[in-house]
């Protein structure tokens, strides 16, 4: 915004004479006089006109009609492959509601929602509020941080897989290096999720730290003087000033990140594939699978409406919680 | 004198220690080295990753593990190479996201000035609308999009890739919201001058939106390289697919040989280094953008 607006103010001056200079050859100066009002709005109407359409047919083409088709996909004994197409009203949700596989998998997909929003929050906030003070090289920290959060999450699924490889897996070498127990990490069906999830948190640190970063910049320092001179010491000030202050950026953070967490699926699908024992099958490779190896396009479309529900619950959630914050 | 002596000695170290904290406080060397522990943390798989692939399997499996290795050797870099085309795939894949960005960049400034600088019946509930399908889970309307590519002939081609992401919600969101920030003054006085709705568009708003526009590309070219999902369901041919999906295919062979995988990840992630080294300035902003609606 702020650069905008600086633009705007550098250019504002050449830019109207230069633009001048550019009407001069392309307009007849006799047309400029004819241009009365009713015809500069039906020009802007044309304008509107054609670039809203298009978009608005798009949106109808490839997100609109989509979820309605998917939704009575998700009414059929629907498959990929051939043309048979029984409808069967709800029996699809039925199955998938009672069937303790998709309840599992349910359970999973939330409990690696929910573990790695937290574990984001608490660790992109700490680090914006080691990070704030600095001044100097501050952004090589942001862009460090940044790192694996713009690196394509199948590479950091290598990357990670072969880290947690029991035997040659740097972390397991450390750990004997120092003499700890190696960890089973993909391996066993109690570490696998908590693996997934600790990858998660590092590859999505960077993101949030800047979100806390700039929320934090907003945060008077006048705050923080009067606090100095009350005699408050760091953590006071850290507990009375900055988190309250933060409280709406924190749930922003949190709720978004859950819901962007909801639908997880790069990692699970290279480093695991659901496995060890279904611990970590998780919501959007189970559709995937159903849909496209099992080929059972409506019961994989009921999955994708209960995911929907969820994350519909969510946003709404966080919709009213930034209502109340700016009530308050 | 002595006891003073033996009184002021010690005083006088304690009010050393006490300069030094103080130092230390203000330049906040604790925080300083917190966070470069973390900035190990962050970077350190990376440089694993790269030492790795330039190891010898008898060197990979070797304890003590080695950063670096002690003979290197190039030969997984030309098994990758070998094993997938990787030209091919980086051009496909640079390609397409080079196409999406472009189209999603452009559409979005686009309907970003119009919803920011014009005003028409329904324009809300059109905005709200298309803000509203931001919601939508790709999961629930991908099935239906893949039925309709595959009727529409055009399964395993790229169109199938780039069409759906012709418009971006996020785009036309973000846009308008610094269009806002445009003078109506300008527009107007080009309107009086009588410039064409295009004309002003082009020659005048474009131009002023460099920031946001360099940003947003930037943003957009790298979340269009790394997209994975639609392109795994859309493209069958191994010779067609993009660079995350070719490297998942390749883990999946692999699993066992590290140094194959390792230097395939090196590869895959190395054009988005040298983007995002020349644009951190503009992520960055775009990204703290993001919390600050």
């Amino acid at each position: 915004m702020g650069a905008l607006g600086r633009c705007t103010h550098q250019l504002r001056h050449g830019l109207v004479k230069a633009f001048a200079m550019t009407q001069v050859n392309t307009l007849n100066p006799v047309r400029g006089n004819r241009r009365n009002r009713s015809s500069v709005r039906r020009g802007q109407l044309k304008f509107v006109a054609f670039c809203i359409i298009p978009a608005v047919a798009f949106f109808l083409v490839f997100r609109f009609y989509p979820v309605g088709q998917a939704f009575w996909m998700s009414l059929h004994d629907w498959r990929l492959i051939g043309s048979n197409r029984t409808f069967v009203g709800t029996q699809n949700y039925q199955e998938i509601l009672t069937d303790p596989l998709f309840r599992k998998i349910l359970q999973n997909t939330l409990y690696f929602a929910a573990a790695t929003s937290i574990g984001l929050t608490i660790s992109a906030l700490a680090v914006a509020i080691l990070l704030n003070p600095i001044r100097r090289g501050s952004t090589i920290f942001q862009l460090v941080y940044f790192l694996p959060v713009m690196t394509s999450t199948i590479a950091i699924s290598t990357i990670w897989l072969w880290l947690y490889q029991p035997q040659f897996g740097l972390i397991n070498q450390l750990l004997r290096a120092i003499n700890m127990p190696p960890g089973t990490w993909l391996t066993s069906p109690s570490t696998a999720m908590p693996s997934i999830i600790l990858m998660s948190v590092w590859g999505g640190l960077g993101f949030y730290v800047i979100i806390f970063l700039a929320g934090l910049r907003n945060i008077p320092a006048m705050y923080y003087e009067a606090a100095a001179i009350d005699g408050a010491s760091r953590y006071q000030a850290i507990r009375y000033i900055t988190i309250p202050l933060l409280r709406p950026v924190i749930t922003f953070v949190l709720v978004t990140s859950v819901i962007g967490s909801f639908n997880v699926f790069q990692q699970v699908y290279l480093m695991t594939g659901g496995g060890p024992l279904n611990s970590t099958r998780v919501l959007a490779l189970h559709i995937y699978n159903t849909a496209f190896r099992n080929l059972e396009i409506g019961k994989a479309a009921s999955m994708a409406f209960v995911m929907f529900a969820v994350v519909l619950a969510l946003t709404l959630l966080q919709m009213w919680l930034r209502k109340a914050d700016n009530d308050t | 004198m002595s006891e003073l002596v033996n009184v002021v000695k010690p005083a006088v170290r304690y009010e050393f220690l006490a300069v030094a904290a103080n130092w230390l406080r203000r330049h906040h060397v604790i925080n300083f080295v917190l966070l470069a522990l973390g900035a190990v943390i962050m970077v350190g798989p990376f440089l694993w990753m790269l030492g790795t692939s330039f190891k010898t399997p008898q060197e990979t499996a070797s304890f003590p593990p080695t950063i670096w290795p002690v003979n290197p050797t190039l030969e997984n870099y030309v098994e990758v190479v070998d094993r997938l085309d990787l030209v091919r795939m980086y051009f496909n894949t640079a390609g397409v996201a080079l196409i999406k960005t472009v189209l999603m960049v452009y559409t979005g400034s686009l309907l970003g000035y119009v919803f920011a600088k014009f005003h028409f019946r329904g324009k809300n509930l059109i905005f709200y609308g298309f803000l509203s399908t931001m919601i939508i889970p790709f999961e629930v309307y991908m099935i239906p999009l893949y039925l309709m590519i595959v009727d529409a002939k055009l399964g395993n081609t790229y169109t199938a890739l780039i069409i759906p992401s012709i418009f971006s919600a996020y785009a036309i969101f973000v846009f308008r919201q610094f269009m806002f920030a445009i003078p109506n003054e300008l527009i107007d006085a080009a309107r009086v001058d009588g410039a064409g709705e295009f004309h002003i568009f082009h020659r005048i708003i474009l131009p002023l939106s460099k920031p946001i526009l360099a940003t947003m590309t930037s943003f957009y070219f790298m979340w269009e390289w790394n997209d994975f999902l639609w392109p795994l369901i859309v493209i069958t041919d191994p010779n067609k697919y993009l660079l995350p999906v070719g490297l998942a295919s390749l883990v999946g062979e692999n699993r066992t040989d590290f140094g194959v995988t390792t230097a395939a990840a090196s590869i895959a992630i190395l054009p988005v280094l040298v983007i995002f080294l020349f644009m951190q300035r503009h992520v960055i902003q775009s990204v703290a953008m993001t919390g600050m609606k």
